[in-house]
């Protein structure tokens, strides 16, 4: 039940296989009940993780050049904004992973 | 990353406006510094006024309407003229050519670069603090 959950971090490894497969992001169920796993939960993580990481860097890069007087300080503002945000939803999205694993560590067995 | 949310989309439009305003207060710093500055050959030219013009872009991605800087001309309004024998830069006649920058225009053109500026920083805080407000959906509950 947990696995789906788990190889969480290997989307980060594997960054291109998750953005090809996002455009198929609807979950395809079959009235047999076999589902072809397309894209889950896990797809969509990995994805977000790796977009987060990818604004940090950006962010980073930015601020490194508005500092050093290359970029614009609107642009370099924008960056760190931007990615502050994209943190913030990782990290909220986190949080609810974490709290399901901690429900279904409660489940009385 | 390719987003087409709205909102970040919104974030990109006033960051554009927020990038021509600072440009057209760059111009009108060049116009207020220059407001003295005339030739130093008998007869030279003064410095000319600079103007900037802004026009629509559309993003190819996103469709939105952004701005960005369509030219930065000439202004071709004649020079004042003053008597000034002694000045290098007067004529045959002992008059000199000053520079056709206005100091009460460039404080107006200032004055409303900045307002812009503050209305599409604005708009950031405003689309940011949208976009907060949904994240924390999901710490709430």
């Amino acid at each position: 039940m947990i696995d789906p959950l788990s190889p969480l971090a290997a989307g980060i490894s594997s960054p291109k296989s998750a953005a090809l497969q996002i455009s198929n992001a609807v979950p395809h169920l079959k009235p047999g009940g076999a589902r072809s796993t397309l894209v889950d939960f896990e797809t969509v993580l990995g994805r977000l993780i790796t977009d987060t990481v990818g604004a940090l860097r950006t962010a980073e890069a930015t601020a490194i050049n508005g500092v050093l007087g290359r970029a614009s300080v609107q642009e370099a503002v924008e960056a760190v904004l931007s990615a502050e945000q994209t943190l913030q939803a990782a990290i909220a999205i986190r949080d609810k992973v974490v709290a399901a694993y901690l429900e279904l560590s409660r489940m009385a067995i | 990353m390719t987003t087409i949310d709205p909102l970040q989309v919104a974030l990109k439009v006033a960051a554009s406006g927020l990038e021509v305003q600072s440009k057209r207060v760059r111009i009108v710093a060049e116009n207020m510094a220059n407001a003295q500055s005339t030739g130093n050959t008998p007869g030279a030219a003064p410095y000319t006024r600079k103007t900037i013009s802004f026009e629509t872009e559309i993003d190819q991605l996103t469709g939105a309407n952004f701005v960005r800087v369509e030219s930065i001309d000439f202004d071709s309004s004649p020079y004042p003229i003053e008597h000034d024998p002694g000045h290098p830069a007067a004529d045959a006649k002992g008059y000199v050519r000053l520079p056709n920058v206005n100091i009460l225009v460039e404080m107006a053109d200032m004055r409303e670069a900045s307002r812009t500026y503050e209305a599409n920083l604005q708009v950031i805080r405003q689309a940011r603090e949208m976009i907060s407000m949904t994240i924390d959906l999901l710490r709430s509950s």
